[in-house]
This record gives C-alpha cells, sequence and structure tokens, in this order.
C-alpha cells in the first residue's frame, strides 16, 4: 500500500515522460507550482465544487434519512432508500454520459421542460463558466446522496428509542426532539460524512470529464483532473507527482482541521 | 528527510529504475525458443477493434504457419491516453514488434524514438513499389517526419459534411454540390434550421462540429480558409492568424444566429443527426459503423464548402515497427500485410455492416460504392484525397495529446462567450508556443 506512495513522492524528483529515462531534478516541480498560473484556479473550482457536494450530502442527506424514517409509511420506505442508493451503484462515467444529454443546451431535456413548465429561457448547463460547476455539483450529488442517506439511516436507528420516549413523556415536541436529542446523537455519523464526503469530493474525476470535460476553460476542472492531464496529456509523471503531493497535503490538513473542530460539536453515548 | 530516509529512497528508485532497465534488456520469450513470433499492440477501443485485429492476425497466422501474433489489445479513452497506456506497457519492460498508431502519433513516436522508419524496406522489398502505387501520395506524405517514413498507412478518414437526406427533402432543399463555398453552407443550414413546434426556440439545427476532437471539428474550417494551427515544421504554434480568426468567426457566427446549437461531443452529434435534430454535421468514414447498423441510411456526404481554397483534412492510422522488436524484417511483413487486399477489404465491408474507415488502396476503396456500402456518394472519400490538395502535415506535434486537449480548452471560452475570439486566440497562442515549440 505504501509503495505507490513512495513511488510518487520519489517521482516527484524527476522529470519523467513515461519514456525516456527519469532525470533527477532536485526540487524544481515543488518550485514550478508557484508559477502554475492554472493550479490555483483548479484548486479553486475543486473547492467549491466539493465543498458545495458536502453541504448537499450532509444537510440534504440527513433531511431525506429523516423524512424516510418518520414520515413515510414503513410500506414504502424499503423503495425509497432503494431509489435514492441506486444512482450511487451504477457507473459513475454512464450516469455522466446521460446527464450530459438531458443538460445540452439546445437540444437537452432539462431545458425544454425547464422552458415548457416554468417559461424559463435556455440554460447554458454546461458551457458557461457558471453553470458548468453547478452541473458538476447536481450529478455527483444526486449520484453520492444515496450513499449518506444510507448512512444517516443507520445512524438515527442506532439512537436509542428509550431516550425519544423519555422525551415525548416529557412533553416535547418533534423539533425539540430533533436538535436536542437526534442531532447530538448523530453528530459522530455527520462527523464522519464530513470526513468521507471531502475526501471523495476532492478527488471528484468521472463526472466533470465526462460532463464537461472540465471547461470551459479550467471552470469545472478538478485537481484529480488536472493530476491525470498532466500524467498521462503531457506526459509529465514527476510534475503530476507533485501536484498530487499537493493534494494529499491538503486532504490531510482538511481532515485534521475536521477532527480537531468535531471536538467541540460531536457527542458520543 | 533525513541520511537514512535518503538513502532508503534512492535505494528504492535505484532498484525500480534498474528492474525496468534489466526488463526492457531482457530477450522476449519467443526469440529465447527461436520460434517466429510477432507482439502487435492496438488501441482497444471496442469489439470491432478486437475483432477486426483478431481477424487480420489470424490471416498472418494462416499465411505464415510458422509465425505466432499475440496481440495486446491497450484501453484508452482516445489516442492520447491509448499511447500513454502503450508507453506504460513498454516502460514496464514489455517490447511489442509493432504498435497501432494515428497520424497524429507519428510526430510522437518519431521524436521518442520508437519506430524503425520504412524508407530501406520500401526500397529493397521488390513488392513494396505496386503497394505504394496503389496508395495515395497523401497518405504517405501524412506518416512522414523529417523524411522519415514511419508506417505504411492501413486505414483512414477523411473529413466530409454529413447530411440527412429526410431533412433535406422535407425542407425541399437539393442536395449540395462539391463546389458550395462557406456562404453557400451557410444558407443551406439556415434554411435547415426550425422551430418545429412553435415554442418560439429552434429545436432544429443546420449544423455542428464535435466539440471533443479538433479535426472533425475546426480544421477543416481552419484549413480552408487558408490556415494551420502549426507551422510546416510543426515546432511553431500559428493560432492568432487572420486565417483561424476568420474560421472561427464563421463557427461562432453559426451559433449567434441560432444556425448551429452549443458544440457537443462526437457521440451526442451522432444521436441527435440520426433523429433529424441536427441535419448536417462532419465527420469521415467512422460514423457509418454506427448508423447503418442501427438501420439509419437517409444520409450522404459532401466535401466541405471552400472558402480560400480547399483541403482535404484527413487522419490515418498504421502500424509502424517498433525499435523495440527482436523481429524488425517479421515486423515490415505485417505491415505490409495489414495494407494487402485481402486484408484492405474487411475495411469495405457489406451494406448491412460497412467497414469504420477507409481503405488504404485505391483499387480496394474504389469497390466501396460496387458493393453497394452506403452512402451513396462513397466514392467521394477516396477522390478526396487524389484529387484535392491536402492539409499536410497536418498539425499534430509530438505532444500532441497536451496540444489538442489545450486547443478544446480554449475553444470552449470562445464559442461559449466567455471570451473574444481575438484575445482567445492570443492566450491560446500563448499556451502552445511551449507546447509545440522543437527542442
Amino acid at each position: 500500500m505504501l509503495a505507490p506512495a513512495a513511488g510518487v513522492i520519489l517521482l516527484s524528483f524527476f522529470n519523467w515522460n513515461l519514456l525516456s529515462d527519469g532525470r533527477f531534478i532536485g526540487l524544481a516541480n515543488f518550485a514550478r507550482l508557484f508559477t502554475d498560473g492554472r493550479l490555483l484556479a483548479v484548486y479553486g473550482s475543486t473547492a467549491y465544487m466539493a465543498f458545495a457536494i458536502l453541504a448537499v450530502n450532509v444537510t440534504i442527506g440527513l433531511l431525506l434519512a429523516v423524512l424516510l424514517e418518520t414520515r413515510m409509511p414503513r410500506w414504502l420506505r424499503g423503495f425509497f432508500r432503494l431509489s435514492f442508493l441506486f444512482p450511487f451503484v451504477v457507473s459513475s462515467s454512464a450516469v455522466a454520459l446521460i446527464w450530459r444529454f438531458l443538460l445540452n443546451k439546445d437540444l437537452g431535456l432539462v431545458n425544454f421542460w425547464l422552458g415548457e413548465w416554468f417559461d424559463v429561457g435556455r440554460i447554458d448547463w454546461l458551457g458557461s463558466s457558471f453553470w458548468a460547476p453547478i452541473s458538476v455539483i447536481i450529478v455527483s450529488s444526486w449520484k453520492t446522496l444515496g450513499f449518506s442517506i444510507l448512512v444517516y439511516i443507520a445512524g438515527l436507528q442506532s439512537i436509542p428509542n428509550e431516550i425519544r420516549e423519555a422525551a415525548i413523556v416529557d412533553g416535547t415536541n418533534a423539533w425539540q426532539r430533533f436538535w436536542r436529542i437526534t442531532l447530538p446523537l448523530l453528530s459522530p455519523t455527520v462527523f464522519f460524512l464530513i470526513v468521507i464526503n471531502t475526501i471523495n469530493a476532492f478527488q471528484l474525476f468521472a463526472e466533470p470529464r465526462v460532463l464537461t470535460t472540465g471547461g470551459p476553460g479550467d471552470a469545472s476542472r478538478t485537481i484529480v483532473q488536472y493530476i491525470y492531464d498532466t500524467a498521462f496529456g503531457s506526459f509529465d509523471l514527476g510534475y503530476a507527482s507533485t501536484i498530487g503531493i499537493t493534494l494529499l497535503l491538503v486532504l490531510i490538513v482538511l481532515t485534521a482541521i475536521q477532527f480537531r473542530v468535531s471536538r467541540r460539536w460531536t457527542f458520543y453515548e | 528527510m533525513n541520511r537514512t530516509t535518503r538513502t532508503i529512497a534512492a535505494a528504492a528508485l535505484t532498484a525500480a529504475l534498474t528492474a525496468t532497465a534489466l526488463a526492457s534488456c531482457a530477450p522476449s520469450s519467443g526469440s529465447d525458443s527461436g520460434e517466429k513470433t510477432l507482439n502487435v499492440v492496438f488501441w482497444d477501443y471496442g469489439p470491432a477493434a478486437q475483432t477486426g485485429n483478431q481477424a487480420t492476425a489470424d490471416a498472418f497466422m494462416a499465411a505464415n504457419p510458422d509465425v505466432e501474433v499475440s496481440l495486446t489489445p491497450v484501453a484508452g479513452e482516445n489516442w492520447g491516453t491509448y499511447y500513454a497506456n502503450v508507453a506504460t506497457l513498454i516502460a514496464s519492460g514489455e517490447k511489442p514488434d509493432l504498435m497501432l498508431i494515428s497520424g497524429e502519433g507519428a510526430e510522437f513516436i518519431h521524436a521518442n524514438n520508437l519506430a524503425l522508419p520504412i524508407n530501406d524496406y520500401l526500397e529493397s522489398d521488390p513488392d513494396a513499389a505496386a503497394l505504394v502505387d496503389d496508395i495515395a501520395p497523401g497518405l504517405i506524405d501524412g506518416f512522414t517526419v523529417d523524411g522519415d517514413i514511419v508506417t505504411l498507412t492501413n486505414a483512414w478518414n477523411n473529413m466530409v459534411v454529413y447530411y440527412n437526406t429526410d431533412v433535406f427533402a422535407a425542407a425541399g432543399l437539393e442536395a449540395p454540390s462539391a463546389d458550395w463555398t462557406w456562404d453557400d453552407f451557410k444558407a443551406t443550414a439556415a434554411a435547415l434550421s426550425k422551430d418545429t413546434n412553435g415554442d418560439g426556440t429552434t429545436d432544429q439545427y443546420g449544423f455542428t462540429w464535435a466539440s471533443n476532437e479538433i479535426f472533425p471539428g475546426i480544421m477543416p474550417w481552419v484549413a480552408n480558409a487558408g490556415g494551420n494551427l502549426t507551422s510546416d515544421d510543426r515546432c511553431e504554434a500559428t493560432v492568432d492568424t487572420p486565417e483561424v480568426t476568420k474560421a472561427l468567426e464563421f463557427l461562432k457566427g453559426l451559433i449567434d444566429e441560432g444556425i448551429a446549437p452549443a458544440p457537443m461531443p462526437m457521440s451526442d452529434v451522432f444521436t441527435r443527426f440520426q433523429n433529424g435534430s441536427i441535419a448536417m454535421f462532419g465527420a469521415g468514414r467512422w460514423p457509418i459503423g454506427t448508423f447503418v447498423p442501427a438501420g439509419f441510411t437517409s444520409f450522404d456526404i459532401q466535401l466541405y464548402p471552400s472558402d480560400e481554397t480547399y483541403k482535404t483534412v484527413f487522419g490515418g492510422s498504421g502500424y509502424p515497427i517498433l525499435q523495440s522488436s527482436p523481429n524488425p524484417d517479421l515486423a515490415w511483413e505485417y505491415q505490409k500485410f495489414t495494407v494487402s487486399p485481402e486484408i484492405q477489404e474487411q475495411y469495405v465491408g457489406t451494406p448491412e455492416a460497412p467497414g469504420d474507415s477507409i481503405p488504404s488502396l485505391r483499387s480496394v476503396a474504389s469497390t466501396i460504392s460496387e458493393v453497394g456500402v452506403p452512402p451513396v456518394s462513397s466514392d467521394l472519400f477516396y477522390s478526396s484525397i487524389d484529387d484535392h490538395d491536402t492539409l499536410v502535415p497536418y498539425p499534430a506535434p509530438a505532444k500532441y495529446s497536451e496540444f489538442e486537449s489545450t486547443v478544446l480548452r480554449n475553444l470552449q471560452l470562445i464559442f461559449a462567450g466567455e471570451t473574444t475570439i481575438a484575445d482567445g486566440l492570443t492566450t491560446l497562442q500563448g499556451e502552445l508556443d511551449p507546447i509545440v515549440a522543437c527542442s
């Protein structure tokens, strides 16, 4: 498991195009990080999409899980759980291909129905710098939401009924029970989902690649796409490895912050 | 990093590089045993690639019973990633004898000293002259780098305009003629663009082009405006020129005037063309391999319209002999076999299952219309390279994959109207300068 990681670190000190002999160049690849005009833009678009996907998963995932567990008739729960989980288990590329067809500006069904129902003009979902990352956020969230819901449901089912029953006896309403009992006891689950979804969202690849190819320009390009393009488009394995190391560091720092901050709001029984 | 860590890292790297070097020096099993073997690497883009390569290998083994051909399918979402994966294969110690490449890869494998030029074989092999005489000169030139002929072209595609004959008939339009101009083309495309359901927005467009490839995308327009994306020696980017500007202004104008939709990837174009929501698009012969088996035959082809000039934009494929081959003479026989009439006939196909590229041999290509393979104007495929100027050398520098992705990334901004054509091309020129430069 450590060998590939060690290989990446070693490669970052080399100039290697896969075909010629690698040439040791010291820290040149790391110095290049500071002059790479696209790197910051790509990190910006990655962070924007990643945090949006994280927010959708954590908040809407919780809302839907609670609704499924508390408001949905028992006989319908299985159907809806399966429906939400289905996108998660199908191929990302296949899903993105279908969405690309639906989101086409001039001939896509989404704009057609938006026009028919709401008289909305055609939105350039995949071609504009404003809408392209939003399309990636929508498609990626739609795909991953089922997993978050599943984890939330497991967390909800682990909360002892006695606590809720005691609160009902004490005269609390549903809203109070959610904020004072359910959410605090669910906080380890929320924390788990924040960590997992952050890491996954920062590694987004297939959806933007198929939907928008990262464009227009770099508006919806993710850092993993940039690493891939640098390695296998530009055949610059050394610099691609160096960018990979920055991603590793970013994820380590983000996760460390999350662990640190979580002490203030995570409650364990 | 402390001294111990540095030592371990250096040792690990040395071991890895040594292992790679040793592996690449090791003889293949075929040479060890004295058997005649050939290892052929091909791009495994789908079942058609597997079937076609297997058929060629089987036919070669039938004709040469003492030879064992092993095929190595290599995945890749496009030619660029395929090359990267082959490079990984070679770096891991594999020693293929031949590998399938496209014309865009000729400069790449030449610059990396991967291919064994075939000039000497062409001069010394008594069969070569007859073969070369039956191949359009442009197809030889397309695989020539600095005087080195990298490979014979086994199959190729030129860029032509596909038009939906049902949509043309419904609009009361005649089939376009070969001498049409950009103005004629625009008038035709405008007449085909309609609001068919009366909701106030266009839902049938006259034309579109692929957003994910430059050859069936902008290149025919750039070439016919008299421009190119690189200099003839492929050492300098030439995108901030009046010719390229003119081509992009024409295409952007089609979008702005509602004659073309926002550009989309080629696979999406196929579907829209078959259902009639796009009346014309540009591609090589490969769409026929999708259209006809799906039962769609209401289409024909025509040359791209001319402007300042007309140049046929084309791309080919071939099986160059690799420097790593332990059996270059046998590999040459295999390469020659891929352009033999027996194999070339595969690319003709049948009316029900047509080939998806054009045979390199003129004598075989001329049978496409005789066999009755759609479309009606199939003879246009070969005549376009025999009777017209061609875009040679085409813009395929050694770093083609990076070159194409850079062009496409900047074109997205131009066609989305997020930058002006002048500013977009200036930025693109700046980005391409270090990519196209020759060392």
